[in-house]
């Protein structure tokens, strides 16, 4: 799946928890620095937002209307 | 990446757990002492064992378990840390339930010196609670809907914590106030402002998340907590001047925001992507159906006046809304809470080097279906029970005693699980 933001996503928003979380570090550990993903989730990733910052990553995070955050980050 | 998961500095699981053990304790005092009292608890909502009950099912099985929940859940949904969170718990949970006890207890027996030690003891828990929660939450932005909520919902606690203690006070001191315009105020805050906003912003993350359904649509998440605050205000202020037909505005208008939120859920349940209907499935979809029944009452009641007058009409209400809607939801949460703790925990004691259990190793899905039937089978006991008091309220409450004594199996039955699990996972680590 491709997005106008990045062609990186991951759509996890029929996915129970951790398997956002996993998928995510995935693909973060596939992507050069600098580039972008996007994580796509009905809800706001709280504790990922922590390790994201920890790990030194930036995000930034829009509320669409049908209900999906959708989650820019950059590695 | 397992190791990447333990992450989260969780609150410790003994932190929420002591509140939901406790709160079914109290639903099982609630049915005892309908199984005491008999029909005379249906006689009228004014009655001293029917304030006693309903305070032992909205303060001692709702929101012990709405104030350990969330803290445990305020830095998952929030990002909102407690600086000690089992220090709050220690000081909440003997505060919370003292209170309450104190509280039936100072009803049941028309105690004033009770009612008076009871309030100050919930004002001060409650207040304890604001602070560091509001503490926890400054400065977070309000950058979601369930955010939003969670603000707002906390000002509805205390706005009506502060109601209930002017109620308490002027029931001890004997004070000229007008008792049951300030009561169904009381509740309005309580179960609109601070339950229904609450469940809300909680509902925006646990639906989709644990049930597999489409998100909640943006717009009408931004608005539905702000709606019920500004009804309320709107109620408020029309009791304050004494305009009855504002009252009955505001009444039937939150009538209508309610459903509307009951409605859209269970729109978005019918496009879930999980085709089995596990119990928290079924609990939601019962608590939708009864909060629908309750509202739908509210709503003719503000447009007809004269059905609230009728007899059995507000215990219908609020055995529908309390019983049949709120407890229904709450269990259906704890359903999931428990075990996804249990197992974040046990994730974190395996150190990525042995996996924990699946959660229905922690609590099976047969067990918490059979607790439920049971929880039916006691509200549609209850509900018949306030057209028959004489031939059903004692049956209604032992039924009720025995669901709540079948959550509280449940519940300790998953704990033991959970520590078996843990001296598993340290004695295949010691042996690595």
């Amino acid at each position: 799946m491709t997005h106008p933001k990045t062609p990186h996503v991951v759509d996890a928003r029929f996915m129970e928890p951790p398997e956002p979380f996993v998928k995510t570090m995935e693909m973060l550990d596939t992507l050069q620095k600098g580039e972008k993903m996007l994580l796509l989730l009905y809800r706001e990733p709280h504790p990922l937002y922590k390790v994201l910052r920890q790990n030194g990553h930036v995000y930034e995070t829009e509320l669409v209307a049908d209900g999906t955050f959708e989650i820019l980050i950059t590695c | 990446m397992q190791a990447l998961l333990s992450f989260e500095k969780a609150p410790p699981l003994a932190a929420p757990l002591r509140f939901f053990l406790t709160a079914p304790l109290f639903a099982m005092l609630a049915g005892l002492l309908l199984l005491v009292e008999g029909p005379g608890l249906f006689a009228s909502r004014w009655s001293p064992a029917t304030l006693a009950a309903t305070h032992l099912i909205t303060l001692g099985f709702m929101l012990q378990i709405m104030l350990g929940a969330l803290i445990q859940i305020l830095p998952v949904v929030a990002g909102a840390n407690l600086a000690r969170p089992l220090a709050v718990a220690r000081v909440v949970h003997p505060g919370l339930t003292l209170g309450t006890l104190a509280l039936s207890v100072g009803f049941l027996y028309g105690q004033p010196t009770l009612l008076l030690g009871a309030a100050a003891l919930l004002v001060s828990t409650a207040g304890f609670f604001l602070w560091a929660t509001g503490r926890a939450l400054l400065g977070v932005p309000s950058t979601s809907p369930t955010i939003r909520g969670l603000k707002l919902a906390l000002a509805g606690l205390a706005v009506a914590i502060g109601l209930g203690a002017m109620l308490a006070l002027a029931l001890a001191k004997g004070w000229p106030l007008a008792l049951p315009t300030l009561t169904d105020l009381h509740a309005g805050w309580g179960l609109g402002a601070w339950a229904g906003v609450l469940l809300a912003a909680m509902a925006y993350v646990v639906v989709p998340m644990f049930q597999l359904t489409p998100g909640y649509p943006a717009r009408p998440s931004w608005w539905f907590p702000l709606a019920m605050l500004a009804l309320l205000l709107l109620w408020s202020a029309a009791a304050l001047f004494e305009i009855v037909a504002g009252q009955r505005l505001a009444q039937g208008l939150l009538a209508v925001v309610g459903m509307a939120f009951a409605g859209l859920t269970l729109k978005l349940q019918n496009q879930r992507r999980r085709a089995r209907s596990d119990a928290t499935y079924r609990y939601w979809q019962l608590g939708l159906g009864c909060v629908i029944f309750a509202l739908f009452l509210l709503l003719t009641a503000s447009v007809w006046p004269g059905l609230a007058e009728a007899p059995g009409w507000p215990l219908f209400f609020g055995v529908g809304l309390l019983v049949g809607g709120f407890m229904s939801f709450i269990v259906g949460m704890l359903y999931k809470i428990v075990p996804f703790l249990s197992w974040l925990h046990l994730q974190n004691c395996g150190q990525a080097k042995v996996p924990a259990p699946a959660m229905n190793k922690i609590l099976s899905d047969l067990a918490m279906q059979r607790q439920m039937h049971t929880h039916a089978a006691a509200f549609v006991l209850l509900l018949a029970a306030v057209l028959y008091p004489d031939w059903l309220a004692r049956p209604a409450g032992l039924a009720f005693v025995l669901a709540n004594g079948w959550l509280l199996a449940n519940l300790l039955g998953a704990m033991r699980a959970y520590r078996r699990h843990a001296a598993e996972i340290a004695a295949k680590l010691a042996a690595l």
